[in-house]
């Protein structure tokens, strides 16, 4: 049985008829080929799916598919505007906060949902934000880093 | 001398690709018409395969190709061919979630289903589920017909045993160093299986078109030994088989081989024209992909009362899985590596791999180098406790040095050990005891050296293609994969130095057998060496050939023209000038004839006198390995004796790079390599209970988060490796080599209680708190 | 993840009716975090999932001083945690809230939902159990109120009626009270207790409860009673460390053995204690 979802990605309305049995990650892979979001566990324990829906970030792969009528979600390809990179995306080039990239899209996510919610974490927040997020490769200080970095901009009244 | 781009920290160049979500991942292909396929696997971990039905499967709808092991006609394997892709009925599966058949169908679902409805008759065999055991003469076999495997000249196998390889290295005499010591010891460790935990799950993608041409989209590190692995396996020419890799998202050796390709590619063959695609899920990253072999270690170790160690006698005994892929190299490289960064006399070693029915172990950063170590170093600062000496004078006087003598009796004119040990020291402050802030959490420091060298051919090659466009940007070509560590930022780096342009100039191209060149492998920490030696020597004919257009352009002589921050310069009228893109097509003159042709440059590397070690005694004859990279870790720890939790404060390294390409680059792979480690020495360990796997999730097999990230220090030296590019030498997997022992050491230094098996969890340090107190010595 | 129908009720009675219709062939879901997994991995296989998220006022915390705090079914961990006045009056109760998951999980997850599951180690099971709380039930007759210690049974096993939805939690009012929260877990951060643990005072009265060392989770009633009334002594507390430990029943999995299950259930007792000496 289909469903009728009429949800909003990256401020782009989006109307579609989804089975019930498919997840808001295989609708943003699958359907709609925003395939910046990452399957690396299919459990929310990894991370990688990272979203931010309606100002929170959860992981793609826990959400049912028909549960996205009216929602605003915000993926990876929405970070950017007009050509230029967010302030976390452009720390993250410039601290190399990043190696092999797969679980770059969730961090972001977390990283970008707890600026909005918070512009001033202290460490142990950014910590706690994103430690349902997994990466093999930094060792997590580049990461944590960039975050910082982001937040002392917004102090000093950057953006 | 002075570098215009070498040692500096640009941004890594595929970090906008991968900041944006628009880096292409093999999951991340749709191709039209695609299908998707799943695995029937064995529910046992040796089984005879006494029939496979697909009749009910092959009715059900949306599915287009059913396979079972008799669709491969060849074995494979990297140096000792002993698999097929699948298990083949009337043979045995050997480890439980072995594939036995697979399905191609429209969708995920109707594949699944597919499998689902697919009968298969087992017969189950008594199995090996500990190597020890395997090793035994009337231990099931699991490889009954081992003496006929195709094998490389280098590895051993022992027919009608388990045993797929024995390394033996004699150097000097073990036995009468024993005899002529002050101390002998015997001290026995264990280091479980661990996964690797690459972010991406392995993918693979395969079309076969009629032509006969199969195109392989994989996410692996080494494109070329996937293309000579399946070559073999389906009787395909060279020519017909491309395989592309992308973007991989992480593999710490867990996609240098080859996997799933071997699944797909019967089906492609199946459904002419049509792709298909198989993603493992985490559950198969955990049993099916690869696994870091399982490792019993044994040394004994001679000692004189002032600390030198006269004599080591390793014995290791690997648990290498159903299949050895990789398994048989570990066992050697171990056995290579197995004094450790140490100067001794005598090293004899005996390093056994061993067929168990448990998943197939393969190759992990460190390629047996975290195992040896956890043991090695572990054992240096036992036999300091044992005998009252100080565990930094043992390294201190054992140390590698220049001019030293490794354990297989090369002679090493480079050493950074001692420079690196004594950085490390000074960072963690090991002569100033922990400041201690309770009394139930308990601080204290620890150390751990240790060393690698790429464990690969001798003659293992590297190719590169330098492309210059008619703007003066340029294309670098080579199959150096770029798999996070750095590849596509570093190897540019190096051509850039040589042309004397901005890296941002010259854009990376990898990963495509059809079109970029060969590169033996991207593991053994060697991409920067092989394939940077590649890029430089293609760098280098490139200018080259510039300059003989220049010199006839420019009316002077060659040698007195130089390439300079894009232009051709007079070496002394400097402004006498010509930019380098006016040579990117040849050269024209008045008349309109033109000379030269468009420009590129081409390196090829094999390292020169790379010559195998004796059969017999393991000993080299001249260079057997590359290079030897070497470094140090220290670390502080806390342990809370009440809930016997370890919480890692700080964590140090300093390795010898040779020289460092990019620095923030090279921090960020040192630090990542610490946390893996710590994930190693605390967390990690696959449960394995009858061959089955416990923990296959993240649920149970958890891996450090960012909480658990201690405060990370990192250093270099740089003593330059005579063969590598601008002196550099590999670092990848070295870099977390001293963690795991670094970690252990500070426990016991802190509790008093050493722990010879990783991880070193809660529980245990609670169980061996109590028995302390029970024995009286608390 | 076989194929199911998905119904969204808008009132309580809607979901009711749909559970009743469908009885065991539906599966109610609240954040989904423990469903989808299942589903996913087809430890279930229902044909209809009926998402309670969209009944009006269940996204609500009511908290008065006389009446205690109401937390609707479908109020996520990190809303329950968050809370200004969760955190004032039941700080231990937000704390276990924030131990869950990850931030993601906890944004998605139901305090409702971590009951109804009946996990042994529900890390928000112990400071309802310390706090007497009651679920009210909505179901065919109107509603009930059920002590959670009896509406959880066993593991994974509830008294939930198959025509029933569970619309709240409710928690007393605590006057006089502290509590200490604590979880043991393999890793410190996005994990499972290994055992998880509420210690209260409340005046002079002591509540233990224990989660991740019996099928469900668990008060100890003879510790408590040693305790009650009592002035807290280190020979007190130690006794206490030594009782606590007969009054649980861990068993050895794949997180942590027995042992290490009781050695932590006597660290907590003593640490949770010392901390009011």
């Amino acid at each position: 049985m289909k469903y009728r979802v009429k949800f909003w990605v990256n401020e782009e309305p989006v109307e579609l008829e989804v089975s019930a049995n498919r997840t808001l990650l295989n609708v943003l892979r699958d359907e709609l080929y925003l395939t910046g979001t990452k399957e690396g566990c299919g459990a929310g324990e990894c991370g990688a799916c990272t979203v931010i829906v309606d100002g929170k970030p959860v992981n793609a792969c826990l959400v049912l598919a028909p549960e996205l009528d009216g929602k605003h979600i915000t993926t990876v390809e929405g970070l950017a505007k007009d050509g230029e990179l967010s302030p976390l995306q452009q720390a993250f080039v410039k601290n190399a906060a990043l190696q092999c990239g797969f679980c770059t899209p969730g961090f972001l996510m977390s990283g970008t949902a707890l600026l909005q919610e918070n512009p001033n974490p202290t460490r142990e927040e950014i910590v706690r934000a994103i430690s349902g997020n997994l990466c093999r490769c930094t060792g997590y200080v580049r990461i944590v880093e960039s975050i910082e970095e982001v937040a002392a901009q917004y102090k000093g009244g950057a953006r | 001398m002075g570098y215009k781009h070498i040692g500096k920290s640009y941004a890594r160049s595929d970090a906008v690709r991968k900041v944006t979500g628009d880096a292409v991942y093999i999951n991340d292909m749709h191709l039209p018409r695609m299908l998707h396929a799943q695995c029937v696997r064995s529910p046992y971990a040796h089984a005879k395969i006494l029939s496979v039905d697909i009749s009910a499967a092959e009715q059900m709808s949306g599915v287009k190709a059913i396979i079972t092991g008799d669709e491969y006609p060849n074995r494979a394997g990297l140096y000792l061919e002993d698999r097929y892709f699948m298990a083949k009925p009337g043979d045995t599966a050997k480890y439980l979630g072995e594939a036995v058949a697979a399905v191609a169908a429209e969708t995920p679902e109707q594949a699944q289903a597919a499998c689902d409805a697919i009968r298969v008759e087992y017969e189950e065999l008594p199995a090996v589920f500990d190597a020890v055991e395997g090793m035994k003469p009337d231990a099931p076999l699991i490889h009954p017909d081992l003496k006929n495997y195709k094998v490389a000249p280098i590895f051993f196998p022992k027919p009608d045993t388990n045993i797929s390889h024995h390394y033996v290295l004699r150097k000097g005499d073990f036995a009468q160093a024993a005899e002529s010591a002050d101390r002998v010891f015997e001290h026995k460790y264990y280091i479980p299986h661990v996964q690797h935990v690459p972010l991406e799950p392995h993918g693979c993608l395969a079309k076969y078109d009629a032509d006969g041409k199969l195109t392989v989209w994989a996410s692996c590190q080494s494109p070329y030994a996937v293309r000579q692995a399946l070559s073999v396996a389906f009787d395909l020419p060279l020519n017909k088989i491309r395989v592309i890799s992308q973007t991989v998202g992480g593999g710490f050796g867990a996609k240098a081989g080859t996997t799933l390709e071997g699944i797909v590619i019967p089906l492609a063959k199946k459904c002419k024209g049509r792709p298909v695609k198989l993603i493992y899920t985490r559950e198969d990253e955990f049993i099916n992909a690869y696994v870091r072999q399982g490792m019993h270690a044994t040394i004994k170790t001679a000692m004189r009362a002032d600390g030198k160690i006269l004599g080591v006698h390793n014995t290791f005994v690997w648990d290498g899985g159903a299949y050895t892929e990789y398994g048989v190299n570990i066992t050697k490289a171990g056995g290579w590596a197995s004094a450790g960064p140490y100067d001794i006399d005598n090293v004899w070693t005996d390093s056994y791999c061993v067929y168990t029915n448990h998943p197939v172990g393969g190759p992990y950063r460190g390629f047996g180098m975290c195992e040896i170590h956890f043991a090695i170093e572990q054992n240096i600062d036992q036999i300091a406790k044992e005998m009252g000496l100080s565990e930094v004078e043992i390294r201190r006087l054992n140390g590698l040095r220049p001019g030293g003598f490794t354990g297989m009796g090369e002679r090493l004119d480079v050493a950074g050990f001692q420079d690196c040990l004594e950085q490390v020291l000074a960072d963690i402050e090991y002569d100033k005891p922990s400041e201690q802030i309770s009394p139930t959490k308990i601080r204290a420091k620890g150390i751990a050296g240790g060393w690698k060298s790429p464990s690969m051919p001798t003659n293992a090659g590297s190719a590169a293609i330098l492309r210059m466009n008619e703007d003066g940007t340029f294309f670098l070509m080579s199959s150096g994969q770029e798999i996070g560590q750095g590849a596509a930022t570093v190897l540019p780096q190096i051509a850039a130095e040589v042309l004397s342009v901005p890296p941002d100039k010259i854009t990376y191209i990898s990963g495509d057998t059809d079109h970029t060149p060969y590169e033996w492998q991207t593991v053994a920490s060697r991409t920067t060496y092989c394939a940077g030696n590649a890029a430089k020597l293609a760098a280098e004919d490139l200018a080259d050939k510039l300059l003989d257009l220049a010199q006839i352009k420019m009316g002077a002589a060659k040698r007195d023209l130089k390439l300079e921050d894009g232009y051709i310069v007079h070496r002394i009228y400097p402004e006498k000038r010509l930019p380098m893109a006016d040579f990117a097509l040849g050269i024209s003159f008045g008349d309109g004839s033109g000379y030269g042709g468009p420009a590129i440059g081409v390196g090829t590397f094999t390292l020169e006198n790379n010559i195998n070690t004796d059969k017999k005694t393991g000993i080299a004859k001249n260079h057997p390995a590359a290079f030897w990279t070497m470094g140090a870790n220290g670390c502080e720890v806390e342990v809370d004796t009440q809930t016997g939790h370890i919480k890692v404060l700080k964590m140090v390294s300093c390795f010898d790079a040779g020289k460092v390409i990019n620095p923030a680059l090279f921090a960020a792979q040192s630090e990542g390599a610490m946390v893996q480690a710590l994930g190693t020495a605390l967390f990690e360990e696959l449960k394995l209970k009858n061959g089955k796997v416990l923990n296959h999730s993240f649920v149970d097999y958890k891996i450090p988060t960012a909480d658990d990230m201690p405060e990370l220090v990192v250093k270099y030296v740089e003593h330059a490796e005579p063969t590598g590019p601008y002196g550099a030498r590999g670092v990848g997997e070295p870099l977390m080599v001293p963690g795991a022992p670094a970690i252990a050491n500070a426990v016991t230094n802190a509790i008093g209680v050493r722990f010879t098996r990783m991880p070193i969890t809660p529980e245990d340090v609670l169980k061996a708190l109590r028995g302390r107190k029970m024995d009286g010595k608390s | 993840m076989k194929e199911f129908a998905y119904i969204r009720p808008k009132t309580m009675a809607e979901a009711v009716a749909a559970r009743r219709q469908h009885g065991s062939r539906a599966v109610v879901m609240n954040g989904g975090t423990d469903i989808v997994i299942q589903l996913r991995e087809r430890l279930i296989a229902p044909d209809y999932v009926i998402d309670i998220k969209g009944v009006p006022g269940l996204r609500e915390i009511a908290y008065d001083p006389k009446e205690g705090l109401i937390v609707g079914a479908c109020v996520t961990m990190n809303e329950l945690g968050e809370h200004p006045d969760v955190a004032a009056n039941y700080p231990w109760l937000a704390e276990a809230a924030l131990s869950v998951g990850s931030k993601q999980v906890r944004n998605r997850a139901t305090a409702v939902g971590n009951i109804v599951n009946a996990s042994p180690l529900c890390d928000v099971g112990t400071p309802l159990y310390a706090a007497n709380a009651t679920l009210i039930i909505a179901g065919l007759m109107g509603e009930r109120e059920v002590a959670i210690e009896d509406f959880i049974t066993f593991v994974r096993k509830t008294t939930l009626g198959p025509e029933e939805v569970v619309k709240a939690i409710k928690v007393p009012p605590l006057r006089d009270a502290r509590g200490i929260f604590s979880k043991v877990s393999r890793r410190s951060e996005v994990d499972l207790s290994s055992v998880c643990a509420t210690v209260l005072k409340v005046g002079r009265e002591f509540r233990l409860a224990f989660g991740a060392v019996a099928p469900t989770p668990v008060r100890l009633k003879a510790t408590e009673a040693l305790l009650n009334g009592q002035k807290l002594t280190e020979a007190l507390i130690a006794e206490a460390a030594i009782l606590a430990k007969t009054e649980v029943s861990p068993i050895d999995d794949i997180r942590a053995s027995r042992e290490y299950r009781l050695d932590v259930v006597g660290v907590i007792v003593k640490r949770s204690l010392s901390a009011w000496l």
